[in-house]
């Protein structure tokens, strides 16, 4: 029993996750199931040959796969009758144009058969992958992983499972906290006020690239000017603040994270007159009849963000010889690829800057600023590099995401935004871009698609099967209005980063050096332990 | 002899009431090994950190090779060739002992974000041969095979070797030991002590070394300062420290004199 234990823990998150969407998300979750399965075991599998481990893999990967196909069969036979659909409403199979009606049976009984099969496939596969030479495995590896990508929007448009738009959301975020990683992770510096430079960057684009005043920038060219407006920002704002230490300095990034929302909800009415020189030539009351020079805005007072109304529309990518309107609102698939290759650009250069001079001093002024300082780093320099680095990749993501939205609110990027970035570093592992993206994953995710989905089941489930037996009428106020899981959605975060600090404070999946640094003391006693039990 | 390599005039520091260096002036040969002792609490170690510019004198000057090295920031003095070691070890804790001795390399390597993000091929040869520069260091401290170890799981020992090692990949002309052989058994101090002759016959660098441990003070250096209260009491080779009535009262009080010519060592045990 022992030996199944992670994947029955793997299956059982999975069914958690079917048990929300049921049918053809079963296929999806199968093969993550499969994939961390196989994963798990072919690496820690006592058997050296690719086909032992494959082999070894299949069990464990079935009994995954069938909790995790629980969860669906929940969702079919007992989530659908309580939450009022029938049982026959269709789930419509897009193939090009024409669509393959089926019923919820039909693709629940599809669903159920080709997520296992294909859960334990993919385990088996991936197993079988960590038992290949190093140079074959990362190969093949990536090469699946790729495959995975690519595949999933089409999954996502043929089955109607419409989960592309908060994945799009999630890579946007996922390019955030990469950003941020540099910042908090490598330098080890505390940073609250990260969404600043997200707003920056989206701001920088709503500005050149929409009609408020009237500019119409490409977007490939506006997307390297916020980000080198977000990357100034982070000069301007670290080149005094850098020196702070620890508390200091993110108690500085909270209130600057705290200002520019504010400042670009104020920028409404901008008309700049130089404050020095007051003309007044022969025969004017110097009292009334100053002139002042202009520098900008000298027609009068210019909008320049629409405060609280935001700037809507704003520009969308073109790509020459293409459709004009391929990047459009309702098509997401180019979006989609084209974050998803900002993301593959982003690790490519930030483990290269990880693995330089650079990142060395970076870590190096984490480590232990003093003994850096005397190494030869200087650690203003490397700081701010480290600050304006973290904010250039925010500038990316802000201008990609004022495109993608194409409107953007003063609101969109308040502290709880930060705050959440950080927690996605923090969730994954700190300074480990692989857990970032994992911490990514699982909170947008849950943000994004779990807890709407759980918060339209829930109400379906009040209204049809609660509210109708409830006589008493605060009672029902209270079932109908205020259990609503988007509400408490803060909460469950602080929830589970409190959770988090306590029994895994290095992350999922920790950077060797933290994992280290924060279970040193652990170790040490379960070593004593096996010693004195042997 | 040979030329100064460095000198500190009259250098004081003083924190608040307390003057931790008090109006020193020592010279330090190209070439020698020149130890520093003196009680706990004489104001070596801030001797140390002035030169370094973690501290700045409130008076006086240190010359390095003609260079005043007051008010220079800890980063411009290593690129002058000044690299040390701690007292109470001060390691990169959680990065691999390799990754130590190439951070050690900092000042040498010019790669900037940009080359580091596109790696262009000059970059890539530079690391090519900071890698190998490193592996060298980290065999010639004998820590060879240990590259991959994450600093804090080294033992004590190794860690002090480590700590070398990332202080010589600065390549410096002068490299400062603050108590090098502190917690090392008899048996591992005296391979340091051969370990320090080495460095300085072997690649010429120029040697001050803080420690308590007399065999090893009297067994390597050439000239030895001696440090009480901020202020220098003597300075001389070994023979003439160990016969300084004045030491020896520093380090055992009055009425100790009646010791003298004997090694402060055995007289302390004595005592």
């Amino acid at each position: 029993m022992e030996k199944y234990r992670t994947a029955i823990t793997i299956g059982l998150v999975g069914a958690a996750i079917t048990l929300l969407f049921g049918g053809w998300s079963m296929i999806l979750v199968g093969t993550v199931v499969g994939a961390i399965t196989g994963l798990n075991y072919g690496q820690h599998s006592a058997k050296r040959g690719a086909l032992d481990k494959a082999r070894e893999v299949l069990l464990p990967a079935l009994i995954g796969n069938i909790i995790m196909g629980l969860g669906g069969t929940l969702y079919t036979f007992v989530v659908v009758p309580l939450t009022g659909k029938s049982l026959n409403y269709d789930q419509p199979l897009k193939l090009g144009t024409g669509r393959v009606p089926l019923d919820s049976i039909a693709v629940f009984i599809i669903g159920l058969a080709a997520g296992i099969a294909i859960g334990v496939a993919v385990a088996a596969l991936i197993a079988y992958l960590q038992g290949l030479p190093e140079n074959v495995r990362r190969v093949a590896f990536i090469a699946s992983l790729i495959v995975f990508l690519f595949g999933l929007p089409f999954f996502d448009q043929v089955t109607g499972l419409d989960w592309i738009a908060a994945i799009i959301t999630i890579q946007i975020f996922i390019l955030l906290a990469l950003g941020l990683n540099i910042v908090v992770g490598y330098a080890g510096l505390l940073d609250l006020g990260y969404a600043a430079f997200f707003a920056i960057g989206a701001y920088t684009t709503g500005l050149l690239s929409s009609p408020q005043i009237d500019i119409y920038w490409n977007f490939w060219l506006v997307i390297w000017v916020a980000a080198a407006m977000a990357a100034f920002a982070g000069l301007v704002l670290g080149a005094p603040t850098l020196p702070l230490r620890g508390d200091y300095l993110a108690i500085v990034t909270l209130g600057f994270g705290e200002i520019i929302p504010v400042v670009f909800r104020n920028l409404i009415s901008v008309k700049l007159v130089e404050p020095f020189t007051r003309i007044c030539f022969v025969g004017c009351d110097p009292k009334v009849d100053v002139v002042r020079w202009c520098i900008y805005a000298c027609q009068g007072a210019l909008d320049l963000t629409a405060g609280e109304k935001g700037i809507n529309p704003i520009g969308r990518p073109m790509i020459p010889f293409t459709d004009e309107l391929l990047f459009s609102s309702r098509s997401y698939l180019p979006w989609y690829f084209l974050v998803f290759g900002l993301i593959v650009l982003s690790i490519f250069f930030i483990r290269r800057l990880r693995n330089s001079r650079i990142g060395r001093a970076w870590m190096a002024i984490r480590e232990d600023e003093l003994a850096a300082s005397q190494m030869g780093i200087d650690p203003v320099k490397t700081k701010l590099l480290a600050f304006s680095m973290g904010a250039t990749f925010s500038g990316f993501a802000g201008a990609f995401y004022g495109s993608y939205i194409s409107a953007i609110f003063p609101s969109v990027f308040d502290f709880s935004v930060s705050v959440i970035i950080l927690c996605m570093v923090i969730l994954g592992g700190l300074g480990n871009m692989v857990g970032v993206i994992i911490g990514g994953i699982l909170i947008m995710g849950t943000d994004r698609l779990f807890l709407p989905q759980i918060a339209t089941l829930l109400k379906d489930f009040m209204r049809h099967s609660v509210l109708g037996n409830v006589s008493n009428p605060v009672l029902k106020d209270f079932l109908e209005i205020s259990v609503d899981p988007n509400q408490m959605r803060l909460a469950i975060f602080g929830l589970v980063l409190v959770i988090m600090m306590v029994v895994r404070p290095e992350g999922l999946v920790p950077s060797e050096e933290r994992r280290a640094e924060l279970h040193e003391g652990e170790e040490e006693h379960g070593d004593a332990a096996t010693e004195a039990a042997a | 002899m040979t030329n100064t390599i460095l000198s500190a005039n009259k250098v004081t520091k003083r924190f608040g009431g307390l003057t931790a260096v008090n109006s020193v002036n020592i010279e330090v040969k190209e070439n020698s090994i020149h130890s520093v002792i003196g009680p706990n609490g004489a104001g070596k170690t801030t001797f140390f950190n002035c030169l370094t510019g973690f501290y700045k004198p409130e008076e006086g000057e240190l010359l390095f090779n003609g260079h005043s090295l007051v008010g220079l920031r800890s980063d411009q003095i290593i690129v002058l060739g000044i690299a040390r070691t701690y007292q109470n070890i001060r390691l990169f804790a959680n990065l691999t002992a390799l990754d130590n001795v190439l951070i050690g390399q900092h000042i040498h390597l010019k790669a900037g974000w940009l080359g580091s993000a596109l790696r262009f091929p000059g970059i890539v040869r530079e690391e090519k041969t900071a890698l190998l520069e490193a592996n060298r260091l980290l065999k010639f401290v004998g820590l060879g095979n240990k590259g991959n170890h994450i600093a804090k799981n080294l033992s004590y020992g190794d860690q002090r070797r480590l700590e070398i090692a990332r202080a010589l990949a600065s390549k410096p002309k002068l490299l400062l030991l603050d108590e090098p052989t502190a917690g090392m058994n008899p048996h591992e101090t005296e391979e340091a002590t051969i370990f320090f002759r080495n460095l300085r016959d072997e690649l010429n660098i120029t040697i001050v070394l803080i420690e308590h441990d007399m065999r090893v003070v009297m067994g390597i250096s050439e000239i030895i300062s001696v440090l009480d209260y901020g202020q220098k009491i003597a300075e001389g080779t070994p023979k003439e420290i160990q016969n300084n009535a004045q030491v020896i009262e520093a380090y055992l009080g009055r009425g100790s004199a009646g010791n003298i010519g004997k090694d402060p060592a055995v007289v302390a045990k004595e005592a």
